[in-house]
């Protein structure tokens, strides 16, 4: 909104003529980006069934949150999501960190390493998320692993156990955004002087000192805004909690984001669902102020 | 791949003979192969057993392989369709988001003044939304301008939805071409429009294929726009169709573990043709 009215606006110094170019951008985030959240602010606040969808929307106050906060499901969803960020950000940054130490060392298979996993981070989230719901089925490999080493021949319900299925869904999106965490990790590594980490080596300190002491201060600030991006990576993520449990068993696996999803277009109550969205919409703008500004302080120093 | 270590040892070759004697990255390395290829590894096996061998066992290693997961595959109406159905939505959301991208991502790279940080600012908050919260009210939108189960507005979603990570992906490369290279150009009378076509465009071109792999890499994979837009499922593209398949009761692992690795095989040529670029551009978008 900002950027339109003063793209349009009469042009000042060649400077801001160059800012034409971004117009077409703009006309389109307006009205398939922002046009979009208006009405999904107006949805919230309005009766919008399947039936009343493409018809006029009764008004009716702030009943679509005073029901979503009266439901069981808004509190179980919220745990949840709690939940599946602290363990997909707490695992997708420490494995992505550690990842990155594994694989920077010059050698080919480390750089093989690196390749297959970009690949698995490049294949649609469906095929991550079936083949893991394949591998961690009764009769998947995980399965069939634990009974061969003795553990229970019932099997572990690794997707149907309601104290287990968040935590299987949380796993396995942790590790497809390990490999893209490693990247982003690789980069500020390999940027670290090769003359700081041989003058540590020179003083005595071993590979565990090298990393507390050279490599976990040298990627702070990267780790910083890559931890943002993670929290609102596992906060938004959808893809796999739909292919592996659809939310279940019940609501065990429902995060917020999914929830709404769930009221519009399984219940078929858009208004319920607008506004479960708009409250997970706050959540995500708060992070991506923290993120902001993060980028705008990167660019005023630049 | 001979690069990757070529790009590595240019900064840690001092340490080389060293880091290569530990052991526990050694160690790490051995349980990473196994977590990431064992998954990769099974897709294949599982694609090539027949429906009865995976009753009696899914985690069998010896097993007489055998194509009939792919001959039914390929005898599936749904494959040919779907399969053309990704092809255009993606390269269609390819094609809108990379001409709308570009000149976007050039225009905040030169311009500096408020308007550029606070748009900047904005593109974060939209690449970071809910993908549901954008999906209910976009569902109404559409059907109130008839685009629901069109490409068309399957595409326009789509673009709209990855455009404000490429052009954060895309500016970078743009800022990093020194402004006197344009000036020059500028003296000479080039205009605004022969600036960017003329001077930055080829020179930001790895950055413009980096993100056009990036962009066919997601689209391709996008299907909850696919299975909510899209109406029928004939017109399905191949990642809503096997969204739609894992979710069933009953699933016939060896026909949708065929129908994964075909759909892998475009995502693995673009990855075999950008990897070098994908392994440097994602990292310039994101942290920048």
């Amino acid at each position: 909104m900002i950027s339109l009215r003063t793209m349009t606006g009469p042009s000042r110094p060649s400077g801001d003529r160059r800012l034409a170019l971004a117009l077409p951008a703009a006309a389109i985030l307006v009205a398939l980006a922002l046009w979009p959240l208006v009405q999904l602010g107006s949805m919230s606040l309005h009766e919008v069934t399947a039936a009343t969808l493409n018809r006029d929307w009764l008004f009716i106050g702030l009943e679509n949150y005073t029901r979503l906060f009266a439901s069981p499901d808004f509190p179980r969803a919220v745990g949840n999501t709690l939940v599946f960020v602290a363990v997909v950000t707490l695992l997708g940054m420490v494995g992505g960190f550690a990842v990155a130490v594994a694989v920077s060392s010059p050698t080919r298979g480390a750089s093989y390493l690196l390749g297959m996993m970009v690949f698995v981070w490049a294949l649609p989230p469906v095929v991550n998320g079936s083949i893991w719901k394949f591998l961690l089925g009764d009769h998947g490999l995980l399965n069939e692993a634990i009974r061969a080493l003795g553990g229970s021949p019932a099997g572990i319900g690794f997707l149907y156990d309601p104290q287990l299925a968040l935590w299987s869904v949380a796993l396995v999106n942790s590790w497809a955004v390990i490999p893209f965490n490693a990247l982003i990790f690789r980069a500020a590594l390999l940027a670290i002087d090769s003359e700081v980490l041989e003058a540590a080596e020179m003083d005595g300190a071993g590979p565990w000192q090298r990393i507390r002491y050279v490599l976990i201060p040298h990627v702070r600030a990267t780790a910083t805004v890559l931890g943002i991006l993670t929290v609102v990576y596992a906060f938004r993520s959808f893809d796999f909690i739909y292919v592996m449990t659809a939310g279940g068993p019940g609501t065990a696996s429902t995060t917020l984001p999914y929830l709404a999803y769930v009221e519009a277009f399984l219940r078929l109550d858009y208004g319920q669902g607008a506004a479960t969205a708009l409250i997970a919409l706050a959540v995500v703008i708060v992070l991506a102020l923290f993120y902001a500004r993060d980028v705008r302080r990167s660019e005023e120093t630049s | 791949m001979t690069t990757a270590s070529g790009t590595a040892s240019g900064t840690a070759s001092g340490t080389a003979r060293r880091r290569r004697r530990e052991p526990v990255a050694f160690g790490v390395r051995l349980v990473l192969w196994a977590v990431y290829g064992l998954p990769l590894l099974w897709i294949v096996l599982t694609s090539l057993k027949s429906q009865g061998e995976v009753l009696t066992s899914q985690a069998s290693l010896f097993f007489t392989p055998t194509i009939a997961a792919y001959l039914e595959a390929f005898g599936d109406p749904a494959l040919a369709s779907s399969m053309r159905q990704s092809a255009i939505i993606s390269v269609g959301t390819t094609v809108v988001c990379l001409v709308l991208a570009t000149p976007a991502a050039y225009a905040l790279a030169r311009v500096k003044n408020a308007v550029v940080v606070g748009t900047l600012a904005l593109l974060v908050i939209l690449q970071m939304i809910p993908q549901t919260a954008n999906l209910i009210p976009l569902f109404w939108i559409l059907s109130q301008w008839g685009l629901l189960n069109t490409n068309l507005g399957l595409v326009l979603a789509d673009a709209t939805l990855f455009l404000p990570w490429a052009i954060l992906l895309l500016r970078p490369f743009f800022a990093a071409i020194p402004i006197s290279i344009e000036e020059a150009g500028r003296i000479d009378g080039a205009g605004t429009l022969r600036a960017f076509f003329g001077i930055a465009l080829p020179l930001a071109r790895n950055g413009v294929l980096t993100v056009t792999a990036i962009i066919f890499l997601v689209s391709w994979g996008e299907f909850l726009y696919g299975i909510t837009f899209m109406l029928t499922p004939s017109n399905y593209p191949m990642s809503a169709l096997i969204a739609v398949q894992a979710g069933a009761y009953g699933i016939d692992w060896p026909g949708m573990m065929a129908f994964a690795v075909i759909s892998a095989i475009p995502v693995f040529l673009v990855y075999v043709f950008s990897y070098r670029l994908l392994r440097t551009g994602l990292t310039m978008g994101a942290v920048k």
